[in-house]
C-alpha cells in the first residue's frame, strides 16, 4: 500500500482531523488508491518538456496594490452573534493543554 | 565560560510597518482598540474572504531592503504557511518563502568586542502578523484578540554572524535606529512593533563548522536580548562540558527567573506545507518604482554621524548622540540653518533639549529658530547661561519671541557701561579693605568683587563685562 | 415587469419552489424563502436588468439573507456577516435571491450526494444524481422553480450537473467573476457559475455578476460581460472536435447527440476540423493534486474557533481541532484534506503539487495550440455518461473523479466553457460543451445560441 495507516495518522495529525482506529486501515486504502492514480504524473514525461515547464498560474499577472487607508469592511452581525465563545470582547478556546505560552506567535 | 568556546548567533527580527492599514484589508492597525473591533471578514478568515495588499507596506518593506543593502527582486511571490493555532484565523499565514522581496543585503554595526562589523542579511520578506492568545486572562481557556492579525511585516533575517550576545544587541540597536531613519517602524519592542527570536550555537574557538542551534524566543525588550543570549549560550557550554551535546530545540525565554527553559511542542516537526498563495498573482515591482522608493531613502545614521564630525567639527561621541534619532538630528540642523554656531547647538541639544523632552514625551518644544536665539542672546551677553535655562523652559511652555520672554523674566544681562559703573562704585565704596588688599597684589578678589556686583545688580550684570570695569576703578 | 407582476412572480416562485421540496434542492424553508421572496420584492430596485428575476444561491456563496453552510455540519446555521460580491451585484440588479441551494460538501463531488443534508434528486428520475457538486442549483433550475440559480466551479461543478439535468452551464474564463464570497475549496481553480433554463437566462446573469472586483485580486481588471445578440447563422465560425474526448467507450447515447449538434453546427455554416488535445488524460490526476491541495489550506480555517459549530465539551485546544472538525466534514472532504495534506507535505511537494502545476501548463498549451490554428471553438461532450444511479460510485472515489474528465481541462487552464442540451437518451439529458478562448464568452454564448435554436435539447438522441 502507497500509504500505510501509521502515515495516515500523521497526515490525519497535521490536518487537525481525529480519525478513529479502526477506521485507519480502510482511510489508508482510499488514500492509496488515490494517491496510485495521480501518481501517474509522475511518468507524465511531457515529452521531457514537463519537467521543465513553468507552473501555469491563471489569472491576472501582478498583484493590483490597494491604498493604505483605513477603510473596513463592517460585519453585518455581531460577533457574538456567530462566535462559538465569546466573552469580555475576547474569542475563547480551551486553553493550549499540549502548548506552551509563545508557540508560533511570530 | 570557557574561553574554548565561540557564540555563533544569527538573528530574525519581525517588524511591524507603519502603516494606518493592515496589510491585507482596510482594517485598522491602531494599537490599544477594544480586543477585536479592527477585525473584517479578511483579517477574521471568514469564509470566501480574499487578501488584497497593501501598497504603503510593500514601499516600506522595499525601503527597507534599501536601507539594508539587499536586492529587492522585481518579482516575488507569497506563499502560505500552513498551521494551526488559535490566533491564526485562517489556519495559513501569507508570508513569502522561497521567492522573497529581497535577498543578500548587509547592516554594519560597531561590535563591542571587534569594532565595526558588517553582517550579513540573508533574507527581507513580507508577511501578516498574527493575532494575541491571552492566556492568564481566564482560568482553563485563552482568550483570542485579532486586531493584531493581518498587521503587515517584515521578516530580517541575517547570516549567523554575531560572535557574542554584545553584538546582537549592538545589531539590533543599529537596525531600530536605521528602519526609525526611514520611517519604516516604529520600532518599540514593548509595543510589539519589534519582535526577534535568535538562533545560537557554540563551537570550539578556531572552528569553521557550524554547531546544532537552538531557537531563543519570547525576548521582549532590549534589555532582555544580552541576557537572554547570554543564558541560552551557558547552558549549552554546561550541556557539553558536561559530556552531553546540543539538540535541537525552541527554548523560551523566561525574564523574572532569567532562565531559557525547553517549549514543549506538540510534535518537534513542523511541516509547513509551503505552496505559493493561489490568492495573489506575483508581487510584480518597476524598475522606476524601486528607484523612486530608494529616492525617499533619507541620508542614513552612519553617513550622517560621518559628516556631522566632518562638517561641524564635533567629536565622534557629540556626534553620536546627535545622530541618534534622525528627528534630533534633523533639529540640531534646523538650529544651525538659523545661524546658531555648531559647538554651542551642540552643548544645548545634547544638553538642555533632550533633557527637556525626555521629560516631556520626546517633545523638542523649542522651535529651532527660538533656540538659535537664545544660544545668539548667550554669545551677544545679553543672557547668562542661568538666564538663558529660565528662557528656554518658558519658551518651551509657552512659546515666544527669546528676548521679549528675557525681558520678561528680567533676566536681560546688562552690559551697559553706565549702569555697571554705578553697581562697579556702590560695590568698591563699599568694600575698602579689599579694595585695598586688591591693589596691594591679591588679584584673586577679582572673583568676589564680580560676585558682590552680581549680587548687586541682583544678577543682572553681565559677568564678563564686569572684570574690566572693576579692574579700571580698581587701578584708580 | 410592474412591481405587482414583481410580488405575484416572487409569490409563484416560492409556490413552485415548494413543490420541488421532494427534490432537496432547496436547504433553505420553503415559508422561510416566501417570507424573504415576498420582503425582497418590495424592496428591491425596479430599474435593473434583471428586475424580479428569481435566483437560487448555490450554499457555498455567502449572502446576508440566509445563512451559508456549504452542505456541511461544521457550518451549521452559519449566518455570514457579509455578502457576496456577485450577490450584492444580482440584487443590485433587481434579481430576488431565492434560497440556497444544496451541494456537495464544500463543493467537493459529482453527484451531490456528499452533503450533510442529504442528496439531491434528480428532477427526471429520483433514482439518479442530478450531478454535483452545483446539483441542488441545476435541479431547481431544471424543475422549473427559478429561470437561473448560482453555482460554482473548480472542476466542473457547474456543468456537469447541467448536461445530467437538462439546462444550461456556464463557467466563465478564470478571473471573469469575484470570488469574494464564494467560499473556496479549490483557489486556483473556483470560478462562480451560471445555471438557466435558456442560454439567455444564463448569459445575462452571467453578465450582471461579472467585472472587476477590488476585493478579489485574481479578478482581472475588466469590464463586465458584453451579451452577443442571437446570430442567424454561424457562418466564420471554426469549431474543433478533439479526438481525445470522443473515446471508443463514450456512451453511445451521448455520441449519438453530439454527432447530431456537429451536424447542426454544421448546418448552421460553422467549418468543423479534427483536433487533438494530447494531454487530456493527465488533467483528472492534475486535478486531483492541485484542488484536494489548496482545498487543506483554505479549509484550515474551519476550526470551531471563530465561527460555526464547535465539539462539545472539549477541555483541550487539540481536541477542540480535531474533534470538531472529525466530526464536522464529511468523509468525502476529509479524505480531500487528507489527500491535500500528503500531497504538500515536506518530501511529496516537487513529486506532486509541482508536477501538477507543471502538466498544467501543458494542457494550457494544448488550448492554445488548436485556438492559435485557427480554431475559435471547441465543441465535446460534457460528460462521458447520462446521469448514473444514485450509490453506484461512492464506493471507489476515482470512479466519481472520472465524471469529470471532460470538464476538468477548462477549469485547470482557466478557459470560458459551458454546456447545453443537445439531447436525451432514454429521456435522460444529455449536454454538449462549448469550450472558448480566454475572455472571450460572448463567441461560446453566441455559439450556444444558435445551437439552442437549431435543436431541440429534449428529443431523443
Amino acid at each position: 500500500m502507497s500509504v500505510t495507516p501509521e502515515e495516515v495518522r500523521q497526515i490525519a495529525k497535521l490536518a487537525e482531523l481525529s480519525v478513529d482506529e479502526e477506521h485507519l486501515p480502510e482511510l489508508a486504502a482510499q488514500m492509496s488508491r488515490i494517491v496510485d492514480y495521480i501518481a501517474q504524473l509522475g511518468e507524465a514525461g511531457g515529452g521531457g518538456a514537463g519537467d521543465h515547464a513553468k507552473p501555469f498560474i491563471p489569472g491576472p499577472d501582478a498583484i493590483r496594490l490597494r491604498e493604505d487607508v483605513v477603510a473596513p469592511q463592517p460585519l453585518e452581525e455581531k460577533i457574538s452573534d456567530f462566535a462559538p465563545a465569546f466573552r469580555d470582547g475576547f474569542f475563547v478556546v480551551p486553553k493550549l493543554g499540549a502548548f506552551d505560552a509563545g508557540e508560533e506567535t511570530a | 565560560m570557557s574561553t574554548a568556546w565561540e557564540t555563533v548567533i544569527g538573528l530574525e527580527t519581525h517588524v511591524q510597518l507603519a502603516t494606518v492599514s493592515k496589510m491585507f484589508c482596510g482594517c485598522s492597525t491602531r494599537f490599544g482598540a477594544p480586543p477585536n473591533t479592527n477585525i473584517c471578514p479578511v483579517c477574521l478568515g471568514l469564509p470566501g474572504a480574499l487578501p488584497v495588499p497593501n501598497e504603503l507596506a510593500i514601499a516600506l518593506a522595499v525601503r527597507a531592503a534599501l536601507a539594508l543593502n539587499c536586492a529587492v527582486q522585481a518579482r516575488s511571490v507569497f506563499a502560505r504557511k500552513n498551521y494551526f493555532y488559535p490566533d491564526l484565523p485562517k489556519g495559513y499565514q501569507i508570508s513569502q518563502y522561497d521567492r522573497p522581496l529581497a535577498t543578500a543585503g548587509h547592516l554594519s554595526f560597531l561590535s563591542p568586542d571587534r569594532g565595526v562589523v558588517r553582517a550579513g542579511i540573508i533574507r527581507v520578506h513580507v508577511e501578516e502578523d498574527a493575532g494575541k492568545s491571552l492566556h492568564d486572562r481566564f482560568p482553563k481557556a485563552t482568550a483570542v484578540d485579532l486586531n493584531r492579525a493581518g498587521v503587515p511585516l517584515i521578516e530580517i533575517v541575517t547570516e549567523p554572524d554575531f560572535r557574542s550576545p554584545q553584538e546582537a544587541r549592538a545589531y539590533l540597536l543599529t537596525l531600530k535606529q536605521v528602519l526609525q531613519y526611514v520611517g519604516v517602524s516604529e520600532c518599540d519592542m514593548e509595543k510589539g512593533s519589534l519582535r526577534v527570536d535568535a538562533n545560537v550555537s557554540i563551537r570550539k574557538a578556531g572552528s569553521t563548522a557550524l554547531g546544532v542551534k537552538c531557537e531563543v524566543k519570547n525576548i521582549n525588550a532590549f534589555s532582555y536580548v544580552e541576557k537572554a543570549l547570554t543564558v541560552e549560550r551557558d547552558r549549552q557550554v554546561a550541556v557539553v562540558e558536561g559530556g552531553g551535546t546540543v539538540t535541537q530545540a525552541t527554548m523560551l525565554y523566561d525574564s523574572k527567573a532569567n532562565t531559557v527553559r525547553h517549549q514543549r511542542s506538540k510534535e518537534e516537526s513542523k511541516d509547513y506545507r509551503y505552496f505559493p498563495e493561489p490568492d495573489l498573482p506575483p508581487l510584480v515591482l518597476a524598475e522606476d518604482w524601486i528607484t523612486e522608493q530608494r529616492g525617499t531613502l533619507p541620508e542614513l545614521p552612519a553617513a550622517k554621524r560621518e559628516r556631522f564630525v566632518s562638517q561641524y567639527g564635533l567629536s565622534q561621541q557629540d556626534a553620536g548622540v546627535l545622530t541618534a534619532e534622525r528627528s534630533v538630528a534633523d533639529y540640531y540642523e534646523s538650529v544651525l540653518h538659523a545661524g546658531a554656531e555648531p559647538k554651542a547647538a551642540a552643548n544645548w541639544v545634547m544638553g538642555e533639549v533632550l533633557a527637556h523632552a525626555k521629560d516631556h514625551q520626546e517633545q523638542l518644544q523649542v522651535p529651532a529658530a527660538s533656540l538659535a536665539g537664545i544660544i545668539a542672546l548667550v554669545k551677544g551677553g545679553t543672557l547668562s547661561h542661568q538666564g538663558a535655562k529660565k528662557v528656554f523652559t518658558e519658551v518651551a511652555a509657552r512659546g515666544g519671541d527669546p528676548r521679549t520672554v528675557a525681558e520678561a523674566l528680567g533676566v536681560i544681562q546688562v552690559a551697559d557701561t553706565g549702569v555697571l559703573t554705578q553697581w562697579v562704585d556702590e560695590v568698591v565704596a563699599a568694600h575698602p579693605a579689599e579694595a585695598a588688599r586688591f591693589k596691594g597684589g591679591d588679584l584673586k578678589l577679582m572673583a568676589f568683587f564680580v560676585g558682590q556686583v552680581m549680587k548687586t545688580s541682583k544678577g543682572k550684570a553681565d559677568p564678563k563685562a564686569a572684570p574690566r570695569l572693576l579692574e579700571e576703578r580698581l587701578s584708580r | 415587469m410592474t412591481e405587482v407582476e414583481v410580488l405575484a412572480a416572487a409569490k409563484a416562485t416560492a409556490t413552485r419552489l415548494s413543490k420541488a421540496k421532494r427534490l432537496n434542492a432547496l436547504l433553505t424553508p420553503p415559508a422561510v424563502v416566501r417570507k424573504s421572496l415576498v420582503a425582497q420584492a418590495k424592496a428591491v430596485r425596479a430599474s435593473g436588468v434583471l428586475y424580479g428575476m428569481p435566483v437560487a444561491v448555490k450554499d457555498n456563496i455567502c449572502t446576508l439573507d440566509f445563512p451559508t453552510t456549504c452542505g456541511s455540519k461544521i457550518l451549521e446555521g452559519y449566518q455570514s456577516p457579509y455578502e457576496a460580491t456577485v450577490v450584492t451585484r444580482l440584487k443590485a440588479a433587481g434579481a430576488l435571491i431565492a434560497g440556497k441551494a444544496n451541494l456537495d460538501e464544500f463543493a467537493m463531488g459529482s453527484s451531490t450526494e456528499h452533503s450533510a443534508y442529504g442528496r439531491v434528486l434528480h428532477p427526471l428520475d429520483r433514482t439518479r444524481v442530478p450531478g454535483g457538486s452545483s446539483g441542488g442549483s441545476a435541479a431547481l433550475v431544471a424543475a422549473g422553480a427559478v429561470p437561473a440559480a448560482l453555482g460554482s466551479e473548480t472542476g466542473g461543478s457547474v456543468r456537469q450537473p447541467a448536461a445530467f439535468c437538462g439546462v444550461v452551464g456556464i463557467k466563465p474564463t478564470y478571473g471573469r467573476v469575484s470570488r469574494y464570497g464564494l467560499v473556496a475549496f479549490g483557489s486556483s481553480l473556483d470560478q462562480v457559475g451560471v445555471l438557466g433554463r435558456s442560454v439567455h437566462d444564463a448569459a445575462r446573469v452571467l453578465s450582471v455578476i461579472s467585472g472587476r472586483d477590488q476585493r478579489d485580486n485574481t479578478c482581472e481588471d475588466r469590464d463586465s460581460l458584453r451579451l452577443p445578440t442571437v446570430p442567424e447563422r454561424l457562418e466564420g465560425f471554426v469549431i474543433g472536435i478533439p479526438k481525445e474526448y470522443f473515446p471508443v467507450d463514450l456512451h453511445p447515447g451521448v455520441r449519438r447527440a453530439c454527432d447530431r449538434a456537429i451536424r447542426a453546427l454544421k448546418d448552421l455554416g460553422a467549418a468543423i476540423r479534427d483536433v487533438s488535445l494530447p494531454h487530456t488524460a493527465y488533467a483528472i490526476p492534475t486535478y486531483y493534486v492541485i484542488a484536494p491541495a489548496e482545498a487543506s489550506s483554505n479549509l484550515a480555517r474551519f476550526d470551531g474557533v471563530r465561527y460555526g459549530s464547535r465539539a462539545a465539551g472539549v477541555t483541550t485546544l487539540a481536541d477542540l481541532y480535531r474533534q470538531t472538525r472529525g466530526a464536522g466534514f464529511g468523509p468525502e472532504v476529509q479524505r480531500r484534506i487528507l489527500v491535500g495534506t500528503y500531497v504538500l507535505s515536506s518530501g511529496y511537494y516537487d513529486a506532486y503539487y509541482r508536477k501538477a502545476q507543471q502538466m498544467r501548463a501543458l494542457l494550457a498549451q494544448d488550448f492554445r495550440n488548436v485556438f492559435d490554428r485557427g480554431v475559435d471553438l471547441i465543441f465535446t461532450p460534457t460528460t462521458p455518461t447520462v446521469a448514473f444511479k444514485a450509490g453506484e460510485r461512492t464506493k471507489d472515489p476515482v470512479a466519481m473523479y472520472l465524471a469529470d474528465c471532460f470538464t476538468a481541462p477548462a477549469n485547470l487552464t482557466g478557459v470560458p466553457a459551458m454546456s447545453l442540451p443537445i439531447g436525451r437518451v432514454k429521456g435522460l439529458p444529455v449536454g454538449g460543451q462549448f469550450i472558448g478562448q480566454p475572455f472571450l464568452e460572448d463567441d461560446m454564448i453566441e455559439a450556444a445560441y444558435a445551437l439552442e435554436r437549431a435543436i431541440s435539447g429534449t428529443d431523443e438522441a
